[in-house]
C-alpha cells in the first residue's frame, strides 16, 4: 500500500510492534491525624485508648474522630481508657507462602480480640505463648507489651488500623476459663 | 440541556482550604456535610440520593472514596453513587437522578486531599500512557503550553494574567475558605521569575486540601425549606479530545457548547464563578461563555485562591448559588473543568425568583 504521497506503508496486521517499558512510582507523605497522635502517645505508655460515641456507645479503636453511625464528631472529651485483656472472638491460621517480603516461615495466628468493658475490638492480633492448634474462640487473653525502651510507634499512622506490633506484641492466654460463645457472638469480626 | 424539572440548591458548605490538613479527608469532610445539611433543613435520613466526587490517587489511599461515606452517615444503607470526577459532576448525576419522580432531595459532595502526593507525578498518569505519561506531562507544563499559545495569538498579555491573579487574591480576602489572599502589586508580581515559562507562581493555583457539599431539592420541597432557592435553570457538560495536540488550546469549544446548551446567553449573567485554575484560562472561559465586562468574575477569589481538586468545581457552583441565596442576585453561573487544558467543561446556570 502507499499513502497519498506515494510512499510505501504497511498493511493492517503487518505493522512492527514496538514494546516499551515505563516504570513509575508514586510517593505519598501522610500527616498523622490528631486522634491517632494521641493513640500513639498512649501506646508508648503501654495504654490503649479509644473514642466512644455518646449516642450509640460504640467504641472506636484506634480513635477516628467521629462516629459514622450517628455522624457525630468525637474528640478528647469522648476518649476512654481500654482494658488490655479480653477474649478471642475469631481467628485465622495463616500458612505463610514465601513471597517476597514474607518474614514468617511457620503457621501463625491472627485473632480478633474483644477487650473487656468498656469494650473495643482489636483485629489481626498475634496470639503468643500457645501452640497454633490450641487457639480457640472464647479463650481469655492479655496484652503482651514490648518493654518500655523497645516500644516503637513509627509505623502507626492514619491507615495502619490494628497493626500495633511495635508496641503491643500480641496477646497471650491468661489461663482463665473460656467464655461461652453467647458472650461475644454479636461482636465477632 | 434545559432543566426538565425544577431543582434548586438549598444548602452548601465548604471546608477552609489548607496547604496541608492534619485532618484526614473524612475528618475534614465531616463538618462540611453536617453544615450543608443543617443549612438545608432536610433531615439526614430523608435525603433521597447521595453522590460524591473524589479521586483515590490524590491521597494515595485505596477505596478512600468508600471511607468518605463515613462522613455521610451511611447506616442503615443509603442510596448513593460516586464519580471519579470533581463534585460538580456528582451534582450533575444527582440532578439527573432528581428528574425521576420518586425522590425530592439529594446530597452532593466533592473532596480532595492533595497534600500527601506530588501532583507533578500523579497527573501525568491520567494521560495517554504511550506518548504523554512518559513525558511527565503535568498540569503546569500543559498549562504553560496553553498560555504560550494564548500569548502568541495576542489574546492575553502577561500583565493581564498578573492582574487576574491580583484581583483574585484581593477578592479572596473576603472568603473565609480561601488559602491565598492579600493585596499584591502587579509590577511586583511580574518581576517574579517564571516557574515554567510563561507562567509565574501567581499564574498557578495553590495545592489545597478541601471539600464542598451541596444539598439539592425539587420544586415544592425547595420552596418549603428555603426562602430563596438557587434554581438550576440549565446544566450541561461537554468533552474534547484527550490529546491536547488535537485541539486549539486558545479557545474552549466544549465550554461554549455547554454554555449554549445551559442557556447562558438567554438572559444577563450577573456573577460567574469559573474554574480557571490558571490565570490565562479565565479569558478563554469568558470568551467561550460570552461574559462581558459587566459580569463579576470569581468574587470568591476563585480557583487561584484555593484549588481543592475534586471539590473546586462544586465550590464554584456553591459560590454561584450563594450569590442568589444570600446575595439576592437574579442570575449566576458556576463552571467546573476536568482534564488538562480545559479538556472537559461543565456549566450550571442558576436563578433566583423575582
Amino acid at each position: 500500500m502507499t499513502d497519498t504521497a506515494g510512499n510505501a506503508t504497511t498493511t493492517s496486521g503487518d505493522e512492527p510492534v514496538t514494546m516499551m517499558e515505563y516504570f513509575m512510582q508514586l510517593e505519598y507523605s501522610d500527616v498523622v491525624s490528631a486522634p491517632v497522635m494521641r493513640f500513639r502517645d498512649a501506646l508508648m505508655d503501654a495504654r490503649l485508648i479509644a473514642q466512644q460515641c455518646p449516642k450509640c456507645k460504640l467504641v472506636y479503636v484506634p480513635p477516628k474522630g467521629y462516629c459514622p453511625i450517628d455522624t457525630v464528631e468525637l474528640d478528647e472529651r469522648n476518649e476512654i481508657q481500654l482494658a488490655d485483656r479480653g477474649v478471642v472472638t475469631n481467628y485465622t491460621v495463616v500458612t505463610p507462602v514465601q513471597y517476597y517480603g514474607q518474614k514468617e516461615t511457620e503457621p501463625f495466628v491472627r485473632a480478633s480480640i474483644l477487650l473487656d468493658p468498656p469494650g473495643g475490638m482489636l483485629i489481626l492480633q498475634d496470639v503468643l505463648d500457645i501452640p497454633v492448634a490450641e487457639v480457640r474462640a472464647g479463650m481469655r487473653v492479655e496484652a503482651v507489651w514490648a518493654p518500655k525502651g523497645e516500644r516503637d510507634v513509627d509505623e502507626i499512622g492514619n491507615r495502619s488500623g490494628s497493626a500495633l506490633e511495635g508496641s503491643l506484641r500480641g496477646f497471650r492466654p491468661t489461663g482463665e476459663p473460656d467464655m461461652p460463645a453467647e458472650a461475644f457472638s454479636d461482636k465477632v469480626w | 440541556m434545559a432543566a426538565l424539572k425544577d431543582v434548586a440548591i438549598i444548602g452548601y458548605a465548604q471546608a477552609r482550604n489548607e496547604r496541608q490538613a492534619q485532618a484526614t479527608e473524612v475528618q475534614f469532610l465531616f463538618p462540611v456535610i453536617n453544615e450543608a445539611l443543617e443549612m438545608s433543613k432536610i433531615p439526614r435520613r430523608e435525603i433521597g440520593f447521595t453522590c460524591a466526587g473524589s479521586c483515590d490517587y490524590l491521597s494515595g489511599q485505596t477505596f478512600a472514596f468508600v471511607m468518605n461515606l463515613e462522613a455521610v452517615g451511611a447506616w442503615p444503607p443509603i442510596s448513593e453513587s460516586h464519580v471519579e470526577m470533581d463534585g460538580a459532576w456528582a451534582l450533575y448525576e444527582a440532578w439527573v437522578r432528581l428528574q425521576h419522580e420518586d425522590i425530592d432531595t439529594a446530597l452532593v459532595f466533592g473532596s480532595g486531599k492533595s497534600s500527601p502526593g506530588n501532583p507533578a507525578e500523579i497527573y501525568p498518569l491520567q494521560m495517554d500512557p504511550y506518548t504523554l505519561t512518559p513525558l511527565g506531562f503535568d498540569p503546569v507544563s500543559s498549562a504553560a503550553i496553553q498560555a504560550r499559545a494564548l500569548l502568541d495569538a495576542g489574546k492575553v498579555t502577561e500583565r493581564q494574567m498578573a492582574e487576574i491573579a491580583a484581583r483574585s487574591r484581593r477578592d479572596a480576602m473576603k472568603n473565609p475558605y480561601a488559602q491565598v489572599t492579600g493585596e499584591f502589586d502587579v509590577d511586583e508580581l511580574l518581576a517574579q521569575p517564571y516557574v515554567t515559562a510563561p507562567l509565574r507562581k501567581h499564574d498557578l493555583p495553590p495545592i489545597s486540601d478541601g471539600a464542598c457539599a451541596v444539598v439539592l431539592a425539587t420544586g415544592d420541597k425547595a420552596r418549603e425549606v428555603c426562602e430563596r432557592p438557587a434554581w438550576i435553570r440549565g446544566i450541561d457538560h461537554r468533552i474534547e479530545a484527550h490529546q491536547p495536540g488535537m485541539r486549539d488550546l486558545t479557545t474552549s469549544r466544549s465550554t461554549r457548547l455547554a454554555g449554549e446548551a445551559a442557556g447562558v446567553g438567554s438572559a444577563p449573567i450577573e456573577v460567574a464563578e469559573l474554574s480557571a485554575t490558571f490565570t490565562h484560562q479565565e479569558p478563554i472561559l469568558r470568551e467561550a461563555l460570552g461574559l462581558g465586562d459587566q459580569v463579576a468574575i470569581n468574587p470568591s477569589g476563585g480557583a487561584l485562591s484555593a484549588n481543592p481538586v475534586m471539590a473546586v468545581g462544586l465550590a464554584r457552583i456553591a459560590e454561584a448559588a450563594k450569590q442568589i441565596v444570600e446575595g439576592g442576585r437574579r442570575r449566576t453561573l458556576g463552571h467546573a473543568t476536568s482534564g488538562m487544558c480545559l479538556q472537559q467543561n461543565l456549566v450550571c446556570v442558576l436563578e433566583g425568583e423575582q
